[in-house]
Parts: structure tokens; C-alpha cells; sequence
């Protein structure tokens, strides 16, 4: 037996510690050759890839992120792996191997593993390569195929980088070895384990901050985002590392004085192994749980802005093409039938289209003579009925004006502003040809219906007998005329809407707003890019993290499968004995996703009230998918600890 | 009335290659209520396969075991699991108590797990654990406390739910002697005032000699069995002779903790 094979069968004897910290290192070293493969790739650095420019520095920033990712998981992963070998490696001792000859046989088994995994990550990033190529291609929306490549950089830096994360990293660990004495290396596993402890008043301050970060991200809006932001991470982080470190006990302690529920058949077991696994396993848990938050924080905004965009983008533009004229017969920007025509002509269908006659303000101040707002405030006024026929197309709710009322229809939602002062008021002064109006305010509303250009931003909505009374004195050169097409499947109507845009008067063109498409599709290839490329990295996380928990688990194997045999000896049926491994399994892996997901519902509160939107039912979707995840990574644990357990059974 | 019968037990393991060894052949012995029996034999006799299938967490290859009238061998595994909680205690020569519970919790857990109502455990461990004199140790940890008050906290365990019979493998093998003579001492009050059934098997002459009779065993086979008189100090002597006849190697307790 060489020492090369000593270490080898070092790595297969712990092949089952090893094995999901192998593949978390496999999955880095492809997620990290992938981006390479793309940042150093020909076509990308000659500049041949139009906007491959700015992916490159995302990719570039996403390397950076699994670099020192995988800095910290290796270093992790290692540190843990020596301390379940303590009793092996005091046995070498034992037997008269040196200290040099100890870090010699951890060190050839580190460059094994990152051998292999480094091999194997290239092997499967290579195969994929393509594929990623492909979907990038897809969504630069190049036209000809970005080509296979593997670029020399791409593997060099890759390679020269791992082995040294690799290498390093054990080699400091290794240095901290063999300080400790034979026999205490060797009574490590037998070592009783103490009762937890807690703190009552760390206890309590986990919950006063986990509290009060909660509260301040539940209330944060956008003027104070900005101060409160870190005060919120502050305070979530050491919330949550006391509630692992301190709470978790407390609220077993609490369990267990309660006598009925304690002195229940396996809840005896259960609660006070808890207790245990929690307090051995709460940094672990409290980095997962961090980590879960960010992964789901980080995954929901981008969900948010892919999917929140297009509502963002139609509330900003209510028709694909709209345009005003000043003047009822006035076509100064473009005629109607022209627009027919060409979208007729580019084999396109109109949805439907309208026309909406407004008459301009010239001044509007409120019931006491205060200004609205700003100075220059103006609006278009508008009939209830001709209102209510756009918002019947729409598909918006219909308003109802009494005589003597009128309602403000404010373009976006001024959710905060709602409350201002400034909109407060309960009558408004309206200056019409010269004639003021006082009439008194029903609740206003938001959204535009026709888009908002020039004095269309704002629409005053009365009954149609005052509409009458004022239309009639306004000369049909006073009035103005909004026109609104929506084009079917518009989010393909590009070309259309361009062939129109350049059909306009280039005077009149701040008169027109047909950026709807565009900005569409804009928006919809940043954020495809940005979540496809933030996919990888988070999915490294998530089995990266799954992983420590999955090697966490099995260092206690050989304690629990003592105690399973004690407890099966005595009359334990199967069945218990199952009831017994999940809810410590479940403990492990689902006790940090369930907090990650708290903080993460309150991170996107705090994000809905930023960007003024309803993001739950986003933070759902991203939520959901991750519960599934962690649930299946739960199950294949869960499943083959069972299995080693029962073994151990009788 | 006879707690436990067994009739012509055998156990054989076979191995790959056709290789069969008999560990036990042909064991007939009855146990009756109140009985105090030892298990005696050198190392590779049988007495732990003996022990094992007694503890109905091994099945023999034929033959019957009838305890309390049941046949556990009958039993499918979850009424075995049952069995093993109603009927039987279990003391083991490593004590194979949990850290995670403190002493009490150890105790009580039989009734605890078979669902006994909160002020039925009361009442049982106060009795127990006065007789065992553990009374003032019952709120400490297991790291706390040394091994002979770990054995007999272990053996209130066995006891607490009222078994019809008390298994004990090796009991005082990791035990000083002095922690060995209380742990019998408590073993003999068992049997005596309460009269609790006990089958031991054990290496160890002393502990022995506070057995009501011993069978030893050979070879996977009865050899002969011995009854106590009135003295334990004869009935030792008595031991050390048959088993001077009996030969073999006695000398291989393990060290269980280095």
C-alpha cells in the first residue's frame, strides 16, 4: 500500500460525506466555466455580439460571486470533513504518522477531489456550453449562432483557479491539525454532549430585532429606503443568528415544560434531540437561512421586474400607438385612415381604436385658491360618457359624475402621494375660455386610459351636461383630440409601429407616443437575460447550501444509529423510529428555508412599496418553486438516512 | 407459573461459500416467575446469540420460545417492537442510555412511548427509583453521574413498565467493583421484594453468584446447571468450580471504553 493509495481510500471510505460536497464543487467549477467560456469566447471579445458588451460584465460580476462563494463553501466544507475524522486521523497518529505525513496524505486527497471535480465540471460545462450559447444567442437575439468554443482562457483560469481554492484552503486547514493531543483526537466521538444552553435576554433581543426589522421593511417606502436598508440587514442577520443560536433553545425549553405535551410518546425524543441538532447545527442553519433569503430576495426581484415590467410598461402606455391633435379636424401628426392603412398593410388587425375629445384647462387651482400641485397644472377635461366608452374598451373600471362633481384621473399611481396634503383638497377651480368653475371632488382615480401626452396626462372627468355647456363654448380649434390604436399581439407589432412612427410629422413628434413595443421588448430581453444568467448562480446556492445540510446530517449518523438501536432494543416500533428521522431531518432542512422565506416575504414587501406594486403573488411563484426544491432535497435525504437508520435497527 | 420456555432451540449461521455454524443447538430451559437465572459459558458458547433471540431481536432457526404464553417468533415486526415494550426490559453492558434525556427522561421513556397518562409515570418512578436509590440524581444528565448509577438508572428503565421478564447482557462489564456489587445488590432487591423474573447472562463469577441458579453453556449446547443454597459465598465457589470443569477462555470482556 502506497501513501498515494491511503489517501484514496481515504476519500472512498468517506465517500458519503464527500459526495455532496463533490458535487456542489462540480457544480461551481461548471457554473464558473460556463460564464468563462462566454466572457473569453472569440465572437464575444471581438465585439462581434451586439450588447454582449454589458452581459459580459454581468457574467464577469457573477464570477466574482462564485468565486467567493465557493471560497467560503470549500473552506467550510473542509474545516467540517476534518472534524468528523478527528478519531481517524488520531489513530494515525497512534500508529506513529507524523505530523508533515498527516497533512501530506489530507493534501493528496484534496487534489483528488479537486482533480476530479474540476475534470468533471469542465467535462459537463463543456457538453452544455452550447446549449448555453444557444439560449444566449436567443436572447442577444443575434442572427447567426454564436459558435462552439472553448476558449484556452476560459479553461486555464478555471482550472489554475480551483486547484489553488482547493489547495490553499486545505492547506490552511491542515496547519490547525496536530496541535491537539492523540488521545483527546481519539475520544472526540465518544465525547458526552453537554445540554444546551440559552440565554434569556439574547433570546429576547433576537425577537426585538427580527421585530423591528421586520416592522422597519414592512414600512420602508422610497424616501426612507435609503437609511433604513442596512439597518434592516443588521438587524435581520443578528436576529437571526441569536434565534438559532439562543431562541430555537428557549422555545424547546418552553415545549418541554410543558408536561403533556413533552411526556407524549416520541415527542420526548423529538424535543429534546431538537434541542441538540439545533444548538450543534445553528451557525450552519442560520447561514442557510441567510442564504435562502437571498437566493428567494434576489430571485423574486428579478421575477418581479421581468414579469411587474410589462404591467409597468402597458400602465405607461395605454394604446400600442397613440397621439394627440390640437383642433377637432386638425391631422397635423398623423391621419387616422394613414395609420389603418399601414397596419392593414402589414397584414396586422386593430384591436380597437378611439378617439377621446378633451378640452384643455387653462388654469386649475383648488376650491381655496391654493395651487395643485405645481403651477401650470392642466388637464384635459372630459365627459363621463366618453370616458366610460374608453374605459369600457380598456377594460377599467367606469366612473358615475353628478352635476356639479368631477373626478381627477391621475395617469400613474401616486400611491404615496395619495396621502400628501397637496392632493387633498375637496373642490377645484377649473379656468375654462376664460370662465372659472368651482366644482366640488369625488375620489380621484389612477391610470391613464389614453396616453398621456401634453394636456392628456391629467384628465377632469364631468357629467355630460357641464361637458356640453363647456364644449359648446370652446371653439373647435380649442378643443384636442387623443387618439388611441391598440394593435393585436402588439408585442410582435414592431415593425408595424415603427413604419408608422416614421409616417409622422418629425415636428410633431413629441406629440405621439409609440414606445410601447419597444420599451417591451426592451425590458423583456434585460430581465430574460439577467434571470437567465442569475439562474446558475443562484442554483448554486441553493445546492450548495442544501449540501452542507445534507453533510451536516450524516457526521451524526453514527450517534443516531447508536441511539436507534438502543431505542429499537427497547420496543421502539418502525414506524416511530420513522416519525422520529423526519422530524429530525425536517428540523435540519426546513426549519432555515421556512425563516429564509419569512424574511424574504417581508424583503419584498419592503420592494412592493418601493416600486408601488403587488408583488406577492411574484414572491409566491419564486417561494413555491423553491419549497419544491428544498422539499425534493429534503426527501432523497431524508430517504437515505431512513435507510441507513433502519439498518442500524435491532 | 413458568415466565419463560424455550424448547429445543437452535440458531445456525451459514455464511457464503456453505459454511454453517451452529451457534446454538438443541436449548431447553423454562424460567419461572421470580426466577433469578444466570447465563454462563466462555467466549463463543452462544450466550449472547442465546440472550439475542431471547430478546426476540434475533429469530432461531427452529425451535420455540414461549414467553409470558406468547410466541414472539409469530410476531410480525411491529408486534414484535410492542412485545419487546410490554413485556420485556433490556439491561446492556453498555448502559445504552440517551444523552439527549436527562436520567428521569431515560426512565420513564417505556411508559412515555407506549402512551402511559402523565400522572401513572409519576407514580411509577417514585418507587422505582427509591428502591434503586436514584432519587437524587433523576434530574441529571448522563455525563453526570458515574456508571454504576448510569447501570442502575438503566435497570429502572427495564423495570419501570413492569415487564414479565428482565434481560440483562454483561451488566457489570464496564462497571469498577465496587459499582458492581451495588448494581447486583439493587438487582437482588428486585428480585427479591418485588419479584421480578431476571435471565443474565454474564462472564463475571461475583456477579453470578447473586443468580438463584446458573445454567452453563458449551459450544452452543446445555452443559450443566448449578442451584444456590442459603450462602453466596459457597454458591461462588461453586461457580469458579464448574466453571474450572466447564474450561475455556474467560478472559475476553472487552474494553468498551477506552
Amino acid at each position: 500500500m502506497t501513501f498515494r493509495s491511503l489517501a484514496l481510500s481515504g476519500i472512498r471510505g468517506n465517500w458519503r460525506a464527500y459526495s455532496a460536497f463533490f458535487l456542489s464543487s462540480v457544480f461551481s467549477v461548471f457554473v464558473f466555466y460556463m460564464y468563462a467560456s462566454f466572457i473569453f469566447h472569440p465572437d464575444v471579445i471581438n465585439g462581434e455580439i451586439k450588447g454582449a458588451g454589458s452581459v459580459r460584465q454581468g457574467m464577469v460580476a457573477c464570477e466574482y460571486i462564485v468565486a467567493i462563494f465557493s471560497f467560503f463553501f470549500i473552506l467550510y466544507a473542509n474545516s467540517a470533513f476534518l472534524k468528523t475524522r478527528k478519531k481517524e486521523l488520531g489513530l494515525y497518529t497512534l500508529f506513529g504518522m507524523t505530523r508533515g505525513q498527516m497533512r501530506w496524505m489530507l493534501m493528496l486527497e484534496s487534489v483528488f477531489i479537486a482533480l476530479l471535480a474540476i475534470t468533471v465540471g469542465i467535462g459537463i460545462g463543456m457538453l452544455l456550453s452550447k446549449l448555453f450559447f444557444m439560449a444566449m444567442a436567443v436572447l442577444l437575439q443575434v442572427a447567426s449562432p454564436i459558435p462552439f468554443a472553448v476558449p484556452l482562457k476560459a479553461v486555464l483560469f478555471t482550472v489554475v483557479g480551483f486547484f489553488l481554492l482547493f489547495i490553499v484552503l486545505t492547506f490552511l486547514i491542515t496547519i490547525r491539525i496536530g496541535r491537539s493531543e492523540i488521545v483527546e483526537l481519539l475520544k472526540e466521538a465518544n465525547k458526552p454532549k453537554k445540554l444546551p444552553v440559552f440565554s434569556i435576554w439574547l433570546s429576547i433581543l433576537s425577537v426585538l430585532c427580527l421585530g423591528a426589522g421586520y416592522a422597519l421593511a414592512y414600512t420602508m417606502n422610497v424616501s426612507t429606503a435609503v437609511i433604513l436598508m442596512l439597518p434592516i440587514l443588521g438587524l435581520v442577520t443578528v436576529g437571526t443568528y441569536f434565534l438559532f443560536t439562543q431562541g430555537s433553545i428557549a422555545l424547546i425549553r418552553l415545549a418541554q415544560k410543558n408536561k403533556k405535551l413533552f411526556y407524549n410518546r416520541t415527542n420526548m425524543i423529538i424535543l429534546s434531540q431538537m434541542a441538540f441538532k439545533l444548538k450543534d447545527n445553528a451557525r450552519i442553519l442560520f447561514m442557510v437561512s441567510i442564504l435562502s433569503a437571498v437566493i428567494l430576495t434576489a430571485s423574486g426581484t428579478f421575477y418581479v421586474f421581468d414579469k411587474g415590467g410589462k404591467e409597468q410598461v402597458l400602465s405607461q402606455t395605454p394604446q400600442t400607438i397613440g397621439f394627440i391633435e390640437r383642433g377637432l379636424q386638425s391631422h397635423a401628426v398623423i391621419h387616422p385612415d394613414k395609420v389603418r392603412e399601414i397596419v392593414k398593410g402589414d397584414g396586422r388587425e386593430l384591436d380597437y381604436e378611439v378617439q377621446l375629445v378633451g378640452i384643455p384647462t387653462e388654469k386649475v387651482r383648488k376650491g381655496d385658491g391654493e395651487k395643485l400641485l405645481y403651477d401650470n397644472w392642466t388637464a384635459a377635461v372630459v365627459s363621463e360618457s366618453d370616458y366610460n366608452r374608453v374605459a369600457e374598451l380598456k377594460k377599467v373600471s367606469k366612473l358615475s359624475v353628478v352635476n356639479g362633481r368631477a373626478v381627477i384621473v391621475f395617469p400613474y399611481k401616486y400611491k404615496e402621494q395619495s396621502s400628501k396634503p397637496d392632493l387633498d383638497f375637496s373642490s377645484l377651480e377649473i379656468q375654462l375660455n376664460g370662465e372659472r368653475t368651482t366644482l366640488d371632488m369625488d375620489p380621484m382615480q389612477f391610470g391613464a386610459i389614453i396616453a398621456p401626452i401634453e394636456s392628456f396626462r391629467n384628465l377632469i372627468v364631468v357629467d355630460d351636461a357641464q361637458y356640453k355647456k363647456w364644449l359648446s363654448a370652446t371653439p373647435m380649434a380649442g378643443q384636442k383630440v387623443a387618439y388611441g390604436f391598440e394593435i393585436k399581439d402588439w408585442e410582435s407589432a414592431l415593425t408595424t409601429v415603427r413604419k408608422i412612427e416614421a409616417a409622422i410629422d418629425s415636428d410633431h413628434e413629441q406629440f405621439a407616443q409609440m414606445n410601447r413595443v419597444s420599451s417591451y421588448l426592451h425590458m423583456k430581453q434585460t430581465s430574460a437575460l439577467t434571470l437567465f444568467i442569475g439562474l446558475f448562480v443562484s442554483c448554486l446556492f441553493f445546492i450548495a447550501s442544501g449540501s452542507m445540510l445534507y453533510f451536516k446530517l450524516f457526521t451524526e449518523l453514527k450517534e443516531d444509529e447508536a441511539q436507534i438501536r438502543a431505542l429499537t432494543r427497547i420496543g421502539m416500533t418502525v414506524s416511530e423510529v420513522r416519525r422520529i428521522v423526519i422530524s429530525q431531518v425536517g428540523i435540519i432542512f426546513l426549519v432555515p428555508v421556512a425563516v429564509g422565506i419569512v424574511h424574504t416575504f417581508f424583503a419584498m414587501k419592503a420592494l412592493g412599496n418601493l416600486i408601488m406594486m403587488d408583488v406577492w403573488h411574484y414572491a409566491g411563484v419564486i417561494v413555491g418553486i423553491y419549497i419544491i426544491m428544498q422539499t425534493l432535497y429534503f426527501a432523497v435525504a431524508c430517504t437515505n438516512y431512513m435507510r441507513r437508520l433502519l439498518k442500524a435497527a435491532v | 407459573m413458568t415466565v419463560l420456555k424455550t424448547e429445543a432451540l437452535c440458531k445456525t449461521y451459514s455464511s457464503k461459500g456453505n459454511i454453517t455454524y451452529k451457534a446454538l443447538e438443541d436449548i431447553h430451559f423454562e424460567v419461572d416467575k421470580g426466577d433469578f437465572v444466570g447465563i454462563m459459558g466462555p467466549s463463543g458458547s452462544g450466550k449472547t446469540t442465546l440472550l439475542n433471540l431471547l430478546a426476540t431481536i434475533d429469530r432461531p432457526t427452529s425451535g420455540r420460545i414461549e414467553i409470558n404464553g406468547k410466541e414472539p417468533t409469530k410476531l410480525n415486526e411491529k408486534q414484535l417492537a410492542l412485545f419487546r415494550r410490554r413485556e420485556l426490559g433490556f439491561i446492556f453492558q453498555d448502559f445504552n442510555l440517551l444523552d439527549t434525556l436527562s436520567i428521569k427522561e431515560n426512565i420513564v421513556l417505556p411508559l412515555v412511548l407506549d402512551g402511559v397518562l402523565l400522572a401513572k409515570i409519576e407514580e411509577s418512578l417514585g418507587p422505582c427509583a427509591e428502591l434503586l436509590g436514584i432519587s437524587a440524581i433523576l434530574d441529571k444528565r448522563t455525563y453526570e453521574v458515574s456508571g454504576g448509577q448510569k447501570q442502575r438508572a438503566a435497570i429502572a428503565r427495564a423495570m419501570i413498565h413492569q415487564p414479565s421478564i428482565l434481560l440483562a447482557d454483561e451488566l457489570t462489564g464496564n462497571l469498577d467493583s465496587k459499582a458492581a456489587k451495588d448494581v447486583m445488590e439493587s438487582l437482588k432487591d428486585l428480585n427479591e421484594q418485588l419479584g421480578a423474573t431476571i435471565a443474565m447472562v454474564t462472564h463475571d463469577p461475583f456477579a453470578a453468584s447473586y443468580c438463584r441458579r446458573i445454567i452453563f453453556i458449551k459450544d452452543g449446547k446445555f452443559f450443566s446447571e448449578i442451584r444456590r443454597g442459603t450462602s453466596r459465598q459457597l454458591f461462588f465457589q461453586q461457580i469458579l468450580d464448574a466453571l474450572s470443569v466447564l474450561g475455556g477462555n474467560f478472559d475476553d470482556i472487552p474494553f468498551a471504553r477506552s
